[in-house]
């Protein structure tokens, strides 16, 4: 009796360990066909799409074989980080969050060895995107897909308006004097319509602003925070001005109103002006393809470039991949223009090419929107500012903005405070930065 | 227990018997020593460290507490919004579900028809509910405002504002006052003896005086446990604000758990996110101890030796 127990309590303890193991080895199987399989992180949206340049990677070569995972977009950096931790991470992954927010962490392999021997060329790149995968001066991944961001204006709600379509607003001071040209309200006051509101839409407003009157946020050394700037603070000066105008209950009443898709304030035409990105014709044309607008350069202050912003798409190749040199061969097929080009034509997203040379080439810049994207993106600055803190320095700045909207505070109070509380935590990041450079070292 | 040694059984006996259980639960055993007791060792290790996961861990003592404590504005924004939810949810949705159970304790045609119809909300995901939510709260085109719209009363901003954006989570958390706690209740109204009732009437008392003097006192045990537990679930309150508002307007909605999420997982700041979570557990413990010690004056067990 007490022999047959302890054959089966051996025998469920046994079972235990060999499924732990079961689950451990599963993960990690190559297939015997004598050629290399690199595993490939991208992330998904709403659709399950291979990258075609994965696939088509296996036209130009066959010694490598890429085996592409979507992962779905919440998930990917937690998946990425446990996966280099955990020392299995896939060779290459796809990533939009800063390249230096995981340089600086050490989580990737520096390119700049390979750049050098295969005289790889950057300047095919939009200069802003190849400056993104740049950290402490090398570099630390390549830049695929882009967004670039213009006015989006109502063509028919001008007309309605009395104003030529054909003019766009160029200044911030029109495009603040036609608000009130296309305000609606119903009996009890509620707005139905607006011109242009400085909180709608996916980017921060008043830090385009701020980066035309030349704010640059952070000192050369990468050690001072610049936000309690007089450049930051006339951007938002500007969004004060414009709730003191509408009051800000009404413009959130009138925000919380709006939706996704066909509720989306511009395509329903509740809004007449709008800073959007690239992908957003291809959203116009699926639920409402008779909206008649038009696309211009983003308005600026007069005397003051434009600016706008675009965050790159990049690939790169985790600390502790096992085969980096594949891997590199792989990103460097998925860049070029042939490439970027058969997978904007190939795929149902809207891409933007990060190879210029893609972008303006006739087969992508067909249309005239195409066109101001791409000369938007001479302009467009990194939102990746403060690599160490990325995610509180735009916390920060959103946090600023919301205390001035809500008359809490003036532009400077705001400002200083959010740069005092970005600059505590930098101060703390450069630090543990400084412990874990000279504690490497010693290992 | 100690009384009961059987002669028969020696020393190596009951030795063999201890490998033999410990053997059977091996299983059990590994998976809390690996996936339960190691990771909270090294959390609170990690909560003496600067540490991002993918570098090494910097020892700082006890600096991320000292941090949090004295220089964090928003470690006690979100102390006051967590325990404002807490404090209000919590009695309101324990009220709720009582009131609900009476209710249906005293149909005498269809209650099992009430039961599973007041049952249905809960068994809808979290994520589900927050989005039907913020149409129903939707200031212009919402449901709860064009009701009060009806009877004369604009309606608040709801979410936006930041003053009406914690209890409209609260109103939103009453959705649920219809589940597993409410059948709880319901279950614990079955148990109170009729006697017990028929007495009151012979005393001549009347529902009130049933309810306040028979039912309470008898559910009481269960009251105290979902006090207790709602109270510590309260505390964890993550999913509402991370779907609906992010924690804004204004940081009114900025929850410990949502404030902790943004340390670890947006800036990978694990060795505070680790103090972070320490310290909930630290005032969950204290919270729950007070509640046992209060509980003892109002909690009747039917084996307690007092009258």
């Amino acid at each position: 009796m007490n022999k047959l127990l302890t054959r089966i309590a051996i025998g469920v303890a046994g079972a235990a360990v060999i499924l732990l193991l079961a689950f451990d080895a599963g993960g990690r199987r190559q297939p015997d066909d004598g050629r290399i399989h690199i595993r490939y992180w991208t992330i998904i949206g709403m659709k399950e799409i291979i990258p075609y340049f994965a696939q088509s990677f296996g036209n130009v070569q066959n010694r490598v074989v890429v085996e592409t995972t979507p992962i779905p977009w919440q998930e990917h950096e937690k998946k990425i980080l446990t996966s280099i931790v955990s020392g299995n991470p896939p060779d290459v992954v796809n990533q939009i969050t800063p390249v230096a927010k995981w340089a600086s962490r050490l989580a990737l392999v520096p390119l700049d060895d390979y750049i050098r021997r295969d005289h790889f060329d950057s300047t095919m790149f939009f200069r802003s995107l190849w400056d993104e995968m740049r950290y402490r001066g090398r570099i630390y991944g390549v830049p695929v897909y882009s967004g670039s961001y213009a006015l989006f204006y109502n063509r028919a709600l001008f007309r309605e308006a009395g104003l030529d379509p054909d003019r766009p607003p160029q200044t911030w001071d029109e495009v603040f004097a036609l608000n009130e040209r296309f305000v609606k309200r119903d009996a009890r006051g509620q707005m139905l319509r607006m011109g242009f509101i400085p909180t709608y839409g996916n980017i921060q407003m008043f830090m385009l602003m701020a980066w035309q009157q030349g704010a640059t946020f952070l000192s050369d050394d990468g050690t001072q925070i610049h936000v309690a700037d007089s450049s930051v603070a006339r951007a938002l000066q500007w969004v004060q001005r414009f709730y003191a105008e509408y009051d800000q209950r009404d413009v959130a009443a009138f925000l919380g109103g709006l939706g996704f898709a066909d509720q989306h304030g511009f395509i329903a035409g509740k809004i007449a002006m709008m800073i959007l990105d690239s992908s957003f014709p291809d959203q116009i044309r699926a639920y409402k393809p008779t909206l008649d607008y038009g696309v211009a350069m983003v308005p600026t202050f007069p005397g003051h470039p434009t600016a706008s912003v675009s965050g790159s798409w990049w690939l790169g190749i985790p600390r502790g991949a096992k085969h980096p040199e594949e891997a590199w061969q792989f990103i460097k097929h998925a860049v070029t223009k042939e490439s970027q080009l058969l997978e904007i034509e190939k795929t149902e997203e809207s891409l933007f090419p990060a190879n210029r040379f893609a972008a303006e080439d006739p087969r992508f810049m067909n249309t005239p929107a195409r066109e101001v994207f791409v000369r938007m993106m001479e302009y467009s600055h990194s939102p990746s500012i403060v690599p160490l803190v990325h995610d509180v320095f735009w916390r920060e700045i959103v946090g600023a903005q919301e205390r001035v909207i809500h008359k809490l505070q003036s532009p400077d109070a705001a400002l200083r405070q959010a740069e005092n509380q970005i600059q505590a935590m930098l101060d703390e990041a450069r630090d543990y930065d400084l412990y874990v450079h000279t504690h490497a070292e010693e290992r | 227990m100690k009384g009961i040694k059987t002669p028969w059984m020696n020393t190596h006996r009951r030795k063999q018997e201890a490998a033999l259980g410990f053997l059977f639960a091996s299983p059990w055993l590994v998976g809390f020593l690996v996936f339960g007791l190691y990771p909270m060792v090294m959390s609170f290790y990690f909560s003496l460290c600067r540490y991002d996961v993918l570098r090494i861990p910097q020892f700082v003592g006890f600096a991320n507490y000292h941090t949090l404590l004295a220089r964090d504005p928003y470690f006690w924004t979100a102390v006051e919004n967590t325990l404002y939810y807490a404090f209000v949810r919590t009695p309101l949705c324990i009220t709720g579900s009582l009131w609900l159970a009476v209710l249906i304790n005293q149909a005498t045609r269809g209650a099992r028809a009430y039961r599973t119809v007041f049952f249905l909300p809960s068994i809808i995901s979290g994520v589900v509910v927050s989005v039907l939510w913020l149409w129903l709260l939707n200031p212009q085109y919402g449901l709860i405002n064009s009701a009060l719209q009806m009877i004369g009363i604009t309606g608040p901003l709801w979410l936006q504002s930041p003053e009406w954006s914690k209890p409209s989570l609260v109103l939103m958390s009453l959705w649920s006052i219809g589940g597993g706690r409410m059948i709880v209740f319901l279950a614990a109204l079955q148990t109170v003896p009729h006697h017990l009732y028929e007495v009151v009437d012979l005393d001549g008392g009347g529902a009130w005086q049933k309810f306040r003097h028979v039912t309470l006192p008898i559910i009481s045990p269960v009251l105290f446990l979902w006090i207790v537990l709602e109270v510590i679930f309260s505390l964890q309150v993550f999913t509402e604000s991370y779907v609906m508002t992010k924690g804004g307007p204004l940081n009114s909605t900025l929850f410990y758990n949502l404030y902790l999420y943004y340390k670890a997982f947006d800036d990978f700041d694990m060795g505070y996110a680790s103090a972070l979570a320490w310290l909930l557990l630290l005032f969950s413990v204290v919270v729950t101890a007070v509640q046992f010690r209060v509980g003892k004056r109002w909690v009747y067990y039917e084996t307690d030796s007092r009258p």
